[in-house]
Formats: C-alpha cells, sequence, structure tokens
C-alpha cells in the first residue's frame, strides 16, 4: 500500500539531486485535451508521455495538458516548448509517435519534422 | 467516446477551463441498486440557467477559438447516459461552481464499459498541479462497502517544491490510484 511516508522518501532524493544540478525545468510539454483531442487518443498520448518520462527518469521536464486550440483536424495536438527556442507544435500523435519524440526531441534535442504541423505562436 | 472514464477526462477538462482550483470527482458502482454514478464538482465560474441550457446544446460551444461552433462533449455524454436508461443533470451557480451527476443503470446492455480509469485520473491530477483534486471511489455491494479516497492536495503538501511530473512521483501516482481501483472492484466495469 503507498503511504505518504514514500513520498517523504522521494522528496528527500529529489531534493537532493536539484541541489546538484539546480531545479531548473529544461523543457515543457502541453498535451491539448479538449474533447476532439480526447476522442482521438490524446489520453494515451499523455499516458505516454508520463510513462516515458518516468522510465527514462526525466526530472527536468514538465507535463501539463490543455483544453483545445483550433487544430481539431491534427489532434492528438503536443506543444514542445524550450526556454530561448521556438515552440514547435506536433500533430496526429500516436504512443508509437511519443516515443520517437522523447527520444529524438525531449533527449537528444533533434526536432522530429515529420510529424511538426506549426512553429512558433 | 469509447468509453465512460473518456467523457469523465472530458468534463474534468471541462471544471479546469471554468478556472476551478478544487475538483471533487466520485465514482460510485452501486451493484444493489443497479447504478453507476459519477459525480464531478467543481469550483470554477459557474454557469447561469442559460448557459448552463446552452451547454447541452450540440451547436453550443464556449471556446471561443473555435472556427466551427460544435460542441459535442456534454451533449455526447448526457446521450450515452440516457441511451442505458440513465440520467444526466446538472447544477451550477455563478461565482460559486458547477456539481454534474451521470447515472448509468448498470447491466444494462448499451452501457459503455468505465474504461481506463486510471489514465484519465492520472493525466488529469499531474496535468493540472495547479488543481487540487479530491477522488473518492465507492464499491457497494450487498455485502460491503469498500472506498478509496485520493486527496492531491495531501500529497502536494509533502511535496513541497518537488513537481508532480517528477519521475517518481508519477510511479507513485500511478500505483496509489491501481490499487484503488482494484480495491474498490472499478478494473472492470
Amino acid at each position: 500500500m503507498k503511504t505518504l511516508a514514500d513520498l517523504k522518501k522521494i522528496r528527500e532524493k529529489a531534493q537532493e539531486e536539484m541541489k546538484l544540478r539546480g531545479g531548473n525545468v529544461r523543457m515543457k510539454i502541453v498535451v491539448g485535451m479538449g474533447t476532439s483531442g480526447i476522442a482521438m487518443g490524446a489520453r494515451e498520448v499523455m499516458k505516454t508521455f508520463l510513462e516515458e518520462i518516468a522510465n527514462r527518469n526525466l526530472t527536468d521536464v514538465l507535463v501539463t495538458q490543455t483544453g483545445e486550440k483550433g487544430l481539431s483536424s491534427m489532434e492528438p495536438v503536443v506543444d514542445v516548448i524550450e526556454e530561448g527556442k521556438e515552440k514547435i507544435t506536433y500533430g496526429n500523435m500516436s504512443p508509437e509517435k511519443v516515443k520517437k519524440v522523447v527520444v529524438e526531441h525531449i533527449v537528444n534535442g533533434r526536432i522530429v519534422s515529420d510529424y511538426v504541423v506549426a512553429t512558433g505562436n | 467516446m469509447q468509453d465512460i472514464s473518456l467523457h469523465l477526462l472530458d468534463i474534468i477538462e471541462n471544471s479546469v477551463r471554468a478556472g476551478a482550483k478544487h475538483i471533487k470527482v466520485r465514482v460510485i458502482n452501486n451493484v444493489p441498486e443497479n447504478v453507476l454514478r459519477l459525480i464531478v464538482e467543481d469550483d470554477g465560474i459557474g454557469m447561469d440557467s442559460q448557459t448552463m441550457q446552452m451547454a447541452q446544446d450540440p451547436f453550443y460551444t464556449s471556446k471561443l477559438e473555435r472556427e466551427k461552433k460544435v460542441g459535442l462533449g456534454i451533449p455526447l455524454f448526457k446521450q450515452n447516459a440516457e441511451l442505458c436508461n440513465g440520467s444526466f443533470k446538472m447544477a451550477s451557480e455563478p461565482g460559486f461552481g458547477t456539481v454534474l451527476t451521470v447515472d448509468f443503470q448498470l447491466d444494462h446492455i448499451d452501457r459503455m464499459p468505465l474504461g481506463n480509469l486510471k489514465d484519465t485520473l492520472l493525466g488529469a491530477v499531474v496535468g493540472h498541479s495547479e488543481v487540487d483534486f479530491y477522488i473518492n471511489l465507492i464499491y457497494q455491494s450487498p455485502f460491503a462497502t469498500q472506498s478509496f479516497l485520493f486527496d492531491t492536495a495531501a500529497i502536494k503538501e509533502e511535496l513541497g517544491d518537488i513537481p508532480l511530473t517528477y519521475p517518481d512521483v508519477i510511479e507513485y501516482i500511478d500505483q496509489s490510484l491501481l490499487e484503488g481501483i482494484q480495491n474498490t472492484n472499478m478494473e472492470d466495469v
């Protein structure tokens, strides 16, 4: 059974890590979770990002959900935001594509241009 | 939408868009009364009675960015509930929030499955760390009642400045939800 005591251990470990590398968030991933996104599989896309972050121990990446932004025909849609760089929007995402984006873009910094549907704001 | 938990996710997103800071989600599997009930309660901006009526119309949306003015989330959920002898009720007050209560006849042949409740809740909780979620799953059999409570405010307090997307925290929340869903027999509903 999971208890709050388990969280205490996690916090101590996380704080140690943050002391070493600073608490900066390097990248922010935003998954579009409007009605059309959900109907097209956005929940599985979100879940795959969370799984990949947990499995690869990516401690400096944030993932959030948001409503739709008028790209309904390209759902599920995902934004990758990195400070000082142009926002990259990926469209027609699937769990498989998410895995590729995590390896290529999030970990190695190479944009997967095949999946990009928009850049900038 | 293929299952009820996808509708639930859609409704939670509505609450977030309404600026809710606290969202209370209850899923009740009441076997003696043959009802599967979902209650989502938020403290968002709320709606007046006219907006509430319009929200049930498929050709209404509050999303200004939409080119095509359709809003199918609530109408489809309502239709799916009513198709299996259930009901869909909304109560709201501008400035105070909204409560949505959706009933399904548990053993109705056309009822959609509850689906992957865990992924719906995990995504919502981690993806909206600014919102406090209070989740209650209840299983009522003729013999016993099992209840699972999950309160993200307590978790955040314990974590301090560690984000919910910290890898070990994702796993912790995932595991906690899984245990709760198993203990309340919500896996194959």
